[in-house]
């Protein structure tokens, strides 16, 4: 075996980096796509985090040895990757309840269009009734009980 | 004079239970039958003793249609 490399997480999330930094105790500035920390060098000056080409921020000015680099960045990795699977777990709570929102109103306007249809369904019925009554020498009295219509039809014969 | 009483209960769902009262013979389920839809489906039909007593003014019949 001649080498094992590996990479420490990769930052991504520019919203989660800041949250990350904030929680090991560092003060950040945001300028574009800078990550300005509070963490001073007299060679360096303020160390920064920077997005590459890919699309990952990564500590662009350090000038402390290599194995403080390394803690540092696998500190703010630990931070980061709990961070960013809250993150993922919340957009999926908040995805789910969606789901579940839109479901809910999907029934309700099914059971609303159910409730229509059936109501027009028995007011034409009735109204059907009514005109052949009438057509035929009836008279009508209509009246409501415990939900149901109730039609009485009378007329005279000699 | 004599008086022609037909009973039509619609419940919510628009199952009809009717019933005559005062029409002879047959005449009372023909009766019905006009009135109602002529695609109602019957769930039953009760005749009762004044359906058969066709010359006597006092007829009945009770018709239910199937829920839908």
């Amino acid at each position: 075996m001649s080498c094992v490399v590996k990479t420490a997480t990769p930052f991504i999330d520019k919203e989660i980096l800041c949250l990350a930094l904030e929680q090991i105790g560092c003060k950040i500035t945001v300028q574009g796509d800078s990550i300005i920390t509070d963490i001073q060098d007299r060679v360096m000056g303020y160390q920064t985090f920077e997005r590459d080409v890919n699309g990952k921020y990564y500590l662009a000015a350090y000038s402390y040895t290599d194995r403080n680099r390394a803690d540092f960045v696998s500190e703010i990795g630990k931070h980061y990757e709990v961070l960013y699977q809250k993150k993922l777990e919340e957009i999926e709570k908040a995805r789910q309840e969606a789901i579940a929102e839109a479901e809910r109103q999907r029934l309700e306007q099914e059971r609303i269009r159910m409730e229509e249809e059936r109501k027009a369904f028995v007011e034409k019925q009735k109204n059907s009734i009514i005109e052949k009554a009438k057509a035929k020498g009836y008279s009508v009295k209509e009246t409501m009980a415990n939900n149901k219509i109730k039609l009485v039809l009378v007329r005279y014969t000699y | 004079m004599a008086e022609q009483r037909i009973t039509i209960t619609i419940d919510e769902n628009g199952k009809i239970n009717a019933s005559t009262d005062g029409i002879k013979g047959e005449m009372c389920l023909a009766e019905l039958q006009e009135l109602l839809d002529e695609n109602e489906m019957m769930q039953s039909v009760k005749k009762t003793d004044e359906y058969y007593q066709t010359e006597v003014n006092r007829n009945s019949n009770v018709i239910k249609n199937k829920q839908r």
